[in-house]
Formats: C-alpha cells, structure tokens, sequence
C-alpha cells in the first residue's frame, strides 16, 4: 500500500556498476514487473527498495518519504528471494511464521496459526508444513518462500523471480492467483522475471531493465507493439522477432523497401502517418520487425513470394516454428504442427508488410509502425 | 557358491577390523593394566597378576593430583571460551565482509600455528616475565589463543561461508535486529562447525606440554607437566604415572561424549537453490 519511487539511484560493486542511474515511479497497488536478461540489475533494484542494499547515489522513496537511511527491517517490505533463502534449521511452519514473530511485526500464535493455514492451503502446500526445508523439491521451497511473504500485509511485495521453479501446470496455476491476491490484498507489488509471458500477464506495467539502465517503461502492449528499440522488440515475443535490413525509397505511390538480403523491393501499403513520419525523419537505412506471427510461407512457388530454404523446424507444443534462410537472413515464423519439412527444402515467403514496425539501421532505436495512433489508444493507459 | 563367497569376504574383513582394534587399543590396554599392577610386579608379570588399587589412592589421595587437574580445566576451558567469543565474530567478519588485506590476516592468524612452540617459547618467556603474568592462568589462557583460535577461525569460516547471505537478508526483511539474526538463525547453522572446532581445540589445549612446562611451574601446573612429577630422579613409578594418565585422559573424552550429538553436519544443506 505504498507508492514506491527511485530517482535516478546508482549503485556499484566495487568497480562494476550494476544499477546506473534508475528511476522509477511505481504507483499505489499496482502490480509493477521489472523484465530483462540475467545480470541487467533487477534484483539489485529489488535489494535497494528492500534495503538490503544501499545504493551510492539518488533516493528510494516511499509514499513521498526518503528511506534511504532506514534500514530493511524497517522498511516494511516482504520479498521473495530468488534462491529462496529458507532458514535450514526451521520447519516450514516456523520458516512461514517467523515474520510474524519477530518484535517488530508480532501476532499471537491463534492468528500466526489461522494465517499459516489460509496461505498453506491457497498456496497447496499444507501437508507440508510439518517438514524440513531440505525435505523439499524446489517447486515446494519456491511456494515456502512465497509463502513466508504473503503472512504478512506489507507496503509491498518484492519478488524475485518467484515462480522460476516451478512445473509448468503450478506455475500457471500460481500465476492466476497471484494476480489474484495482488487484486484482493491491493499491496504493490515488484515482481522480477525473465519469462516474457509472466511479465506480459502480470504486469500492471513493465519495465525493461538492461545493464543497470531502465530501457522503457510501459503496459505489456505498449511495450510489444511500440518496443523503443530492437533489443526490447526481440526480448518480447516467443520466436524472437525478424529484424530485415533495408533501404527505404520514395516512390510515385508511397515508399518502396528494398531487402539488403536478396535485393527484393516491396511497395509498401499506404498508411499517411507512417510515410508523414517517413518524410519527418529522412532515413534511407531502416531495419523492419516482422513478429513471426505476420510471415506467410508457401512450399509451392507463389507470385511475389521469397525464395528461402529450410534451416530448422521445431514443434513448441501447439505450433511448430520453421526458420527460413536466405544467405546471411533467418526468418523465423509460426506454422501448425504435424507438417513433413524436410531440412533444406525449398520455402516461399511473404511478409503482412501491415503490421511492419521500423527501426533506424545505425541507431537501433524505434521509428514508428504501421496503426501507431490505433496501437496507442489501446496499448497506453493513462490513470 | 556365492553366498559363501560374500560370507568368506565378511568374515575375513572382520578379522582385519579386529586385529586392527587390538593394535590401535592396545597401547591403552597396556596403561589400564599398569594402573592395578604393584611397583614390584611392574617388570616381572605381563596379564597374570595380584590387582591392587594402592597405584590410584596415592594418587589421587595423596598428591596434588586433583589441584593439577583442576589447573589443567581452567586453562583449557577458559582457552576455549575466549576463542569461541573472540573467534566466532572474528570468522564471521572473515566470512561475510570485505576489507583490505582480508585474506593476509586470515592467513596470519593461520600461521600462528605453524612455527613450533619450542621456537617462540623463550621470546615468549621474556615477554611473560615483563608483563608479570608468567606463572598464571590469565598467561597461559593467553598463550593458549596460538593453539585454539587459527583452528577455530578457519573452521568456523567456513561454515559461515556455507550459509547463503539470502538467509540473513530474509531474516532482516522479515524484522529482525543483527543480533537476533545471529543467535537465532546463524548460531544453530554453524553449531556442527563450532562444537567440533571447539572441542578439538580444547584436546590441543589439554594435551599441550612445552607452553605450560616454560611459562608456568608452581602456582599453576596443568596436568601434562605435573605427570612428570611420577618420574623421580632415583625412582619410577610407573603405576602410579599409568594412573596419572589414564584420569587425564578421561575430562576429554567425557566432553567429547557429552556433545556428540551436536557433531551432526547437514543441517544447512538444501534450504538455498543448489
């Protein structure tokens, strides 16, 4: 129940800076989801609100207030620790009860039993609450350690990676219900993951955390849709999504792009904000993003498709995706399952040029996309 | 035929564990026996001889006996206690923190126990006859920490290194002060560690001659120096010397059985991701 914010905090290792100057604003109950690669620096942004760590330069604010001199048990945090960090000497009614006993945050034994309980059997693990912690697989810790953060009604939620370790069908299960505890309990949350599916279902909002840096900050559309550059667009999305060099050209009708792979030039469809945005920035050189979703392909020669051959063809469970090359390109996109793809055979692509979104070649940064204004009433929500 | 084999294999492995026993134990069985044995049957008789208890009253009746033994245990003890309240926060700051120069100085109090006491005994001497605390317990309570605390330190290290650090940062988000994370959550993860340094170092301190025999001699006398006492100049009595050594030995033994059950390690496996 608290706003939590960061102005611009750096925090350093020795020599190695792990955070570099972050800011963020998280707002009352919202259920915040710091996403990025291992070692970008989200559990240090976890470590610093929950002071385990205190970061050399810029403040952590809670509810307007500076904490940066209170320390961790103070602060009125719960986290869940990425490797659990369950005390080995206590049960797991003790490991769950112990935050409830401590001076600072102390119940009486009727409610910390009463509470253990209600967490125990929404959580699915009452029958174990008698055991050791190295009596349990890591799915069951993982539910512990969860456990032992939600017996208390804190400011806020930290959690690092809390469903890492689980089986798919607990994980999926356990999403839901987080997302449903967070709505019933209203406590902010700031939950870390690597799992863009996680990220995008939970998250209120998200941020994208590379190398110390926050890289963009928005709802999982937003972010999907208008990601501010290649490295988050290819973060999002499972297969990664296509990025093809090229050349942009006036044409009589609108703008032509020319394939830097194959020399291939497609007339791209008419969209007046895409080619006034064109015209406002002048680019010649411009990498496209096709999520794999928006290739078609052909095994039989087709008018204007893309002559490629076969590089792989795996099945992930409901869809299988092939990945075409063609020289130095590999494009990657969605098929049904159960197709006979030989290795190396032929295959004719095309490309739903409508849902493109372009990047600046040098820069890497984000241009703009075809249904930008669409995109944004939808994805962007002002509160 | 394969039975017989396993069967054969058992019964040969059991006769070499028995005899093994017999050579390891029976240097003590030899000193068992001396302690019954008269001055007069001491060269004379192996096993078939007239038991006698007189070695054991005029020992532990008539001599300073009981006062060298009580020497020894201030000593040792009070060693012991001053390593683990000094050593455990010195480990834990081994451990957990980073300063300059931290592994030089564990490596330091490391090489305490290399050179050999008989090196650093007579510099030791002068140094204990200046600060007037030769010939006391507080001296060789002091000199005791070059035996026990390097040992004690280093294995107390690490198994403050074993825990993960998570452990303490759950604790502190959970509520708790440093102090009660220490007493409460770290001292029952390294007690394995700590009760078996602990009592090993006590063993070194009880069985340590050349400290004592140099830096006490009247007032204090721990036990390993008085036992020479039974070697007189014209005569030897080694009964009552067997009967001297079979009683020291037993304050070890009887410490080493009463904490057996905290000697248990693997407490601290399995509560962080492996």
């Amino acid at each position: 129940m608290s706003r939590i914010q960061l102005e611009n905090v750096t925090k350093k290792f020795g020599k190695v800076t792990a955070l570099d100057g972050v800011t963020l604003d998280i707002k009352d109950k919202e259920f915040f989801v710091l996403f990025g690669p291992a070692g970008a620096g989200k559990t240090t942004i976890l470590n610093c609100i929950a002071g385990i760590q205190i970061p050399e330069e810029g403040v952590v604010k809670f509810d307007g207030e500076v904490v940066n001199l209170v320390d961790a048990a103070h602060r009125d945090t719960a986290m869940v620790f990425e490797n659990y960090a369950l005390y080995p000497q206590m049960t797991v009614y003790d490991n769950m009860a112990s935050p409830l006993r401590s001076n600072l945050y102390k119940k009486d034994e009727e409610y910390i039993k009463n509470k253990i309980q209600e967490i125990a059997e929404m959580m699915k693990m009452d029958y174990l609450l008698q055991r050791l912690p190295s009596q349990l697989s890591n799915g069951q810790k993982q539910r512990v350690a969860m456990g032992r953060a939600l017996v208390r009604s804190p400011r806020v939620y930290l959690m690092d990676e809390p469903l890492a370790h689980l089986d798919a069908k607990l994980r999926n299960a356990m999403r839901t219900e987080l997302k449903e505890i967070q709505a019933n309990f209203g406590t902010t949350s700031i939950y870390v993951t690597h799992d863009f599916m996680e990220a995008m279902s939970l998250g209120d909002r998200i941020a994208i955390v590379n190398e110390g840096h926050i890289v963009q900050i928005g709802t999982g559309d937003e972010i999907y849709y208008m990601p501010c550059n290649e490295f988050v667009a290819q973060l999002m999305g499972d297969p990664e999504i296509n990025i093809i060099g090229g050349t942009l050209a006036k044409s009589a009708k609108g703008y032509t792009f020319t394939m830097n792979a194959g020399g291939k030039a497609y007339e791209l469809p008419a969209d007046a904000d895409l080619f006034a945005k064109f015209d406002e920035v002048g680019l010649e050189k411009v990498e496209m993003g096709m999520r794999p979703q928006h290739l078609k392909y052909s095994f039989e020669p087709k008018e204007g498709y893309l002559k490629c051959s076969v590089y792989s063809y795996e099945s992930i469970g409901n869809k299988s995706v092939i990945v075409a090359e063609m020289g130095e390109l590999q494009l990657r996109m969605i098929a049904p399952n159960g197709l006979t793809v030989k290795i190396d055979q032929d295959v004719y692509v095309d490309m739903k040029l409508e849902h493109a979104m372009f990047f600046n070649a040098d820069t890497k940064e984000y241009v703009t996309r075809y249904n930008e204004a669409e995109i944004k009433s939808f994805a962007i929500r002002e509160d | 035929m394969n039975s017989n084999k396993k069967l054969l294999g058992a019964i040969v492995q059991n006769l070499l564990l028995v005899i093994y026993a017999i050579f390891a134990l029976f240097p003590l069985i030899w000193m068992v026996i001396l302690t019954f044995k008269p001055d007069t049957q001491m060269y004379t008789t192996t096993f078939i001889f007239d038991p006698t208890l007189d070695n054991y009253k005029e020992v532990l009746f008539n001599s300073d006996y009981i006062s060298y033994m009580i020497d020894s245990l201030i000593v040792s003890g009070g060693a012991v206690i001053v390593s683990v309240v000094a050593g455990v926060p010195a480990a834990y700051a081994l451990a957990r923190y980073n300063f300059p120069k931290k592994e030089d100085i564990a490596f330091q109090i490391l090489s305490f126990k290399f050179a050999p006491e008989i090196l650093v005994v007579l510099p030791l001497f002068m140094i204990f006859q200046k600060l007037r605390i030769y010939d006391t317990h507080f001296g060789l309570i002091w000199v005791y920490q070059l035996i026990s605390m390097p040992l004690l330190i280093w294995v107390v290290r690490g198994y403050f290194e074993d825990i993960s650090v998570e452990i303490e940062h759950a604790a502190q988000v959970d509520g708790y002060t440093w102090y009660q994370i220490f007493f409460k959550m770290l001292i029952p993860l390294i007690k394995p560690g700590l009760v078996s340094a602990a009592l090993l170092a006590f063993i070194f301190a009880w069985n340590s001659f050349t400290f004592p025999l140099i830096l006490a001699g009247t007032n204090v006398q721990p036990i390993t120096v008085a036992i020479t006492k039974f070697l007189g100049t014209d005569s030897a009595h080694y009964g009552q010397l067997a009967v001297a050594a079979t009683v020291s030995a037993l304050p070890a033994i009887i410490f080493a059985l009463c904490i057996q059950k905290h000697l248990v390690r693997g407490l601290s496996f399995g509560a962080v991701k492996g």
